[in-house]
């Protein structure tokens, strides 16, 4: 009986997930984002029964943008005024806020109806790792990243390089620079 | 110039007696100061007796009034580690059968110089679709900051130093590449 009871319990809490933005493509990222937030990855999951969980994003700042995206991507905004039209590049945009990228993707992947506003509330963005603790304390998963995290070259160790299989020498005579 | 070339530096140092082994170019000495002699006529060539080039070892022997230097090829350092290529018509890459990408460093920066330009193709022996392809992931390598001390000189080292939009993190599709 006590089993059933806390099944209960636990379908209808609210999980936290932390998610790492870092070297991540927002608009994809977006996308896993809304369907923990909504809760369409519950069985229960129905859009009249509010069920969604937390996410905590952590490294917005270093989220990544394919090939040019950075200066080639525009963001509108109208004061409504006449001449009150902007027009804001993505880098412009992200300098001044490193984590509205990321909260416009999400908040454009979903439908623009009454529960948006709400779902919104229960996303937690922060440009690097320092999250409060009284967030923190909640988080019971870690969401998977969708791109693996590359590693720059010089942060290799020294002799992991060198020994590092090579495909090709150089000639016997070959001045390397 | 094969064997032992003898030769006396006349109007400078008497005692100089210079034998040389092993010397492929010879023509025009210098690193010693002042010390130059023209051995051969026909063209200048430079030899360096000092080990500016680092691909050779010179080795320096004295005995009496001579003074006896050689010259010893130094192994490549990257001789323990490298791959046998077992195919004999395909090119090192073809042949390893690797799909590589711009996340690849430890690949791509084998095909680089210390400057970050891309060795010629007479010098990494790919076939010119390789090559082709290799340099354009070097590239996307470079602008996304992956190989920041392989880079161009004018460039900054730090990535989220650089300037406005090359400051923050990039990725590629290596579908874009043009050569398939």
């Amino acid at each position: 009986m006590s089993l059933k009871r806390v099944q209960q319990w636990a379908t209808f809490a609210r999980v936290w997930h932390i998610y790492d933005a870092a070297w991540q493509n927002p608009f994809d990222s977006a996308k896993l984002l809304r369907k923990h937030l909504m809760g369409m990855h519950k069985p229960i999951y129905h859009p009249l029964n509010d069920c969604g969980d937390h996410v905590i994003v952590i490294n917005s700042k270093y989220i990544a943008l394919p090939g040019d995206e950075w200066k080639k991507r525009v963001y509108f905004h109208h004061t409504g005024y006449p001449g009150g039209a902007s027009w804001t590049l993505a880098w412009e945009l992200h300098t001044k806020d490193p984590t509205m990228i990321l909260k416009k993707a999400v908040y454009n992947s979903m439908a623009g109806n009454l529960q948006r506003r709400y779902t919104m509330e229960r996303l937690h963005l922060f440009p690097d790792t320092e999250v409060p603790e009284n967030l923190l304390k909640n988080v019971s998963n870690q969401l998977e990243q969708l791109r693996p995290k590359p590693k720059r070259l010089d942060h290799y160790d020294e002799n992991y390089v060198k020994e590092f299989p090579k495909l090709i020498d150089l000639p016997k005579d070959y001045v390397l620079r | 110039m094969p064997g032992v070339i003898r030769m006396c530096a006349s109007g400078v140092n008497p005692k100089f007696h210079i034998i040389l082994q092993n010397a492929l170019e010879v023509g025009v000495i210098h690193g010693f100061g002042s010390f130059k002699v023209n051995v051969l006529s026909d063209g200048i060539r430079t030899f360096s007796v000092t080990a500016n080039l680092r691909i050779k070892e010179i080795i320096t022997i004295e005995d009496g009034n001579h003074i006896r230097i050689t010259a010893n090829i130094s192994e490549s350092d990257r001789k323990p580690y490298l791959v046998k290529n077992e195919n004999d018509r395909a090119c090192p890459l073809c042949a390893s059968g690797l799909h590589v990408k711009h996340t690849d460093v430890l690949i791509l920066s084998q095909f680089v110089r210390s400057d970050g330009c891309m060795l010629p193709r007479r010098i990494t022996g790919l076939c010119s679709k390789q090559q082709r392809i290799v340099s354009s992931l070097v590239t996307m390598a470079q602008k996304s900051g992956l190989m920041p001390n392989l880079n161009p000189a004018n460039s900054n080292r730090d990535p989220q130093k650089r300037y406005k939009w090359e400051k923050f993190n990039k990725y590629f599709d290596e579908s874009t590449i043009k050569w398939k």
